[in-house]
C-alpha cells in the first residue's frame, strides 16, 4: 500500500531525510512490512559486486581509527585521513582492484608482457595521459617448490612511483578442497603479511595481483602457503612455493 | 556455539564492547570492501569509506534497531551512502551513461567462497528477473553512486518518477529474490 510515507523510502535510503523525516521514517518503517522488505533486499546488493581481497593491514588501520578515543572528540568530517593518496592517483592502485576478476591466463599474458616490458602497464591502464617515462623497477623470480609440491609459480616484483605491486603467477597446482586457498605472503625478518590469494582454474592454474601503497621496502622472503581458509593474517597451512628476494630491489 | 545474531552484537557494541564490533566488523568486512570498491573503482577510497561507516556505528551515528529492517542491509544502506560522499568530494568524473554496463558481471573471480558464490547466484539470478531499465535503476544507485537527483538529471526523467521506478526494482528484486531463496531451482533455462 503506497502512501505518503512509503513514498519516502528512496530518500530514505539515499540519506536525504532531514532529521525529523527520518525519524518519522523510521517508525513507518517499523510498521511498513513491504517497505521494510525493499530494505532487507538493498543488504543483498554487494553480492553483485566481485569479490576483492581486502587491503593489507586493513583491518588493524580501521578498528585502529574507530577505537581512536581522542578522535572521537573530532567530527568525522574533519578527521585526518589514514594514509595519504597520491595525486592523480597512481594507475596501478586501480589496477589492484581490477585484478580480482583476473583469470589465471589473462594474468599469464600480464606477466609476460611485464617481462618484455613494464611500460605495458601503461598501455593496459586506462589512463592515457600517463607519463611517458615512468619510474619502474621490476624484478621476477621463480618461486620454488616445496617437497612433494607439484606445482610451479613465478612471481614478478614491480616499484613504481611508491608502491609495490606483487603478480604471482602458479601452474601445475593441486586443486583445493573446501575452503582451502592458495595465499601469497610477502615476508620480511620472519615476519609475513598477507598479499592476495586464489584457488586454482580448472586447468590447476591460478595467479592474483596485489598492491601495496606503504611499506613497500625491505621484503627478502615470497612465500605461497595452501592455507585451510582465507582471511588469515598469519600462515597456518604449509608452504608449497617459496623464493628469496632482493630487498634493494 | 549457537552464532550470535547482529541485532545482538550490535546492542553490545552500544555498551561499547569492542570484541563486538570486531566480530561484526569480521563477518562484513569483505562483502563491504567489494561493494565499496566495485562503486568507488578505488581500494583507497573504499576503505576511507568502510572506516567512516565503522566509525559511525561505534559512535553511535544513526542508531539501529531491529525495527528498521536486516543490519546488513542498515550497513549497506551507510555503506553506499559514504561512498556517495566520498566520491562527491573527491570530484571524480562520472563514468558517462553510455558506458554503462549492465549490472551483471561474467567475469569469475578467482577468489570466491562457497558461500559468496550462493549469495551471489541468487542475487544474479534475482537481478535477471528485472526489465533492463530496472536493472540499470539499480546499477546507477548502488553502483555507480548516483543520487537519485542526479539520476534525474542525466536520464532526463522527473525526479518524483525516478524515485517510483528505483522503489518499483527494488520491490521487484525482492520479490524474485525471495522466489528464488525459497524455490531454489528457479531455474534460467526454463524462463527462455
Ligand atoms: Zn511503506
Amino acid at each position: 500500500m503506497t502512501n505518503v510515507n512509503c513514498d519516502q523510502l528512496i530518500d530514505y535510503l539515499n540519506g536525504t531525510l532531514n532529521e525529523e523525516e527520518q525519524k518519522q521514517f523510521e517508525a513507518h518503517l517499523a510498521e511498513c512490512p513491504e517497505c521494510r522488505d525493499i530494505v532487507d533486499a538493498t543488504g543483498e546488493l554487494p553480492y553483485l559486486a566481485d569479490p576483492v581481497v581486502p587491503n593489507a593491514g586493513m583491518k588493524a588501520r580501521i578498528l585502529d581509527a574507530v577505537f581512536d578515543e581522542e578522535a572521537q572528540q573530532t567530527p568525522l568530517a574533519e578527521e585526518p585521513k589514514k594514509r595519504d593518496r597520491p595525486a592523480p592517483p597512481a594507475p596501478m592502485a586501480k589496477r589492484g582492484f581490477r585484478t580480482s576478476k583476473w583469470t589465471p591466463l589473462v594474468a599469464a599474458a600480464l606477466l609476460v608482457s611485464l617481462l618484455g616490458n613494464a611500460y605495458a602497464f601503461y598501455e593496459l591502464s586506462d589512463q592515457p595521459d600517463a607519463p611517458a617515462a615512468p619510474e619502474v623497477a621490476f624484478e621476477t623470480v621463480d618461486l620454488q617448490a616445496s617437497e612433494a609440491f607439484e606445482g610451479t609459480g613465478t612471481a614478478a616484483l614491480v616499484h613504481e612511483e611508491g608502491a609495490l605491486n606483487l603478480l604471482v603467477q602458479a601452474n601445475q597446482l593441486e586443486p583445493t578442497s573446501g575452503d582451502q586457498v592458495y595465499q601469497v605472503w610477502l615476508l620480511k625478518d620472519g615476519q609475513p603479511i598477507p598479499t592476495g590469494a586464489f584457488t586454482p582454474s580448472q586447468e590447476n592454474e591460478g595467479a592474483v595481483f596485489f598492491s601495496l601503497d606503504e611499506n613497500t621496502e625491505g621484503w627478502d622472503t615470497i612465500a605461497v602457503t595452501l592455507e585451510p581458509n582465507r582471511g588469515n593474517e598469519t600462515p597456518q597451512g604449509e608452504v608449497v612455493l617459496s623464493a628469496a628476494i632482493d630487498p634493494e630491489a | 556455539m549457537e552464532k550470535i545474531s547482529d541485532a545482538l552484537l550490535y546492542e553490545r557494541v552500544r555498551g561499547k564492547d569492542k570484541d563486538a564490533l570486531e566480530e561484526l566488523y569480521d563477518r562484513y568486512e569483505k562483502m563491504l570492501f567489494s561493494y565499496l570498491c566495485k562503486m568507488t573503482g578505488d581500494r583507497d577510497l573504499a576503505e576511507e569509506a568502510l572506516q567512516e561507516v565503522f566509525v559511525k556505528v561505534w559512535r553511535g551515528v544513526g542508531s539501529y534497531d531491529e525495527s528498521k529492517g536486516k543490519f546488513v542491509a542498515w550497513l549497506v544502506t551507510m555503506s553506499r551512502n559514504a561512498a556517495v560522499d566520498l566520491i562527491r568530494k573527491q570530484k571524480k568524473p562520472s563514468v558517462p551513461l553510455d558506458e554503462i554496463a549492465e549490472v551483471e558481471s561474467t567475469d569469475s573471480s578467482v577468489e570466491e567462497t562457497a558461500e559468496w558464490q550462493e549469495k551471489s547466484e541468487q542475487i544474479h539470478q534475482a537481478v535477471r528477473h528485472l526489465s533492463e531499465e530496472q536493472q540499470k535503476m539499480v546499477h546507477l544507485f548502488y553502483f555507480k553512486g548516483y543520487t537519485h537527483e542526479t539520476i534525474a538529471e542525466k536520464c532526463g526523467i522527473p525526479l518524483g518518477t525516478v524515485k517510483s521506478r528505483i522503489r518499483l526494482a527494488l520491490k521487484k528484486l525482492k520479490t524474485s529474490l525471495q522466489m528464488v531463496q525459497e524455490g531454489g531451482v528457479l531455474d534460467d533455462k526454463r524462463e527462455l
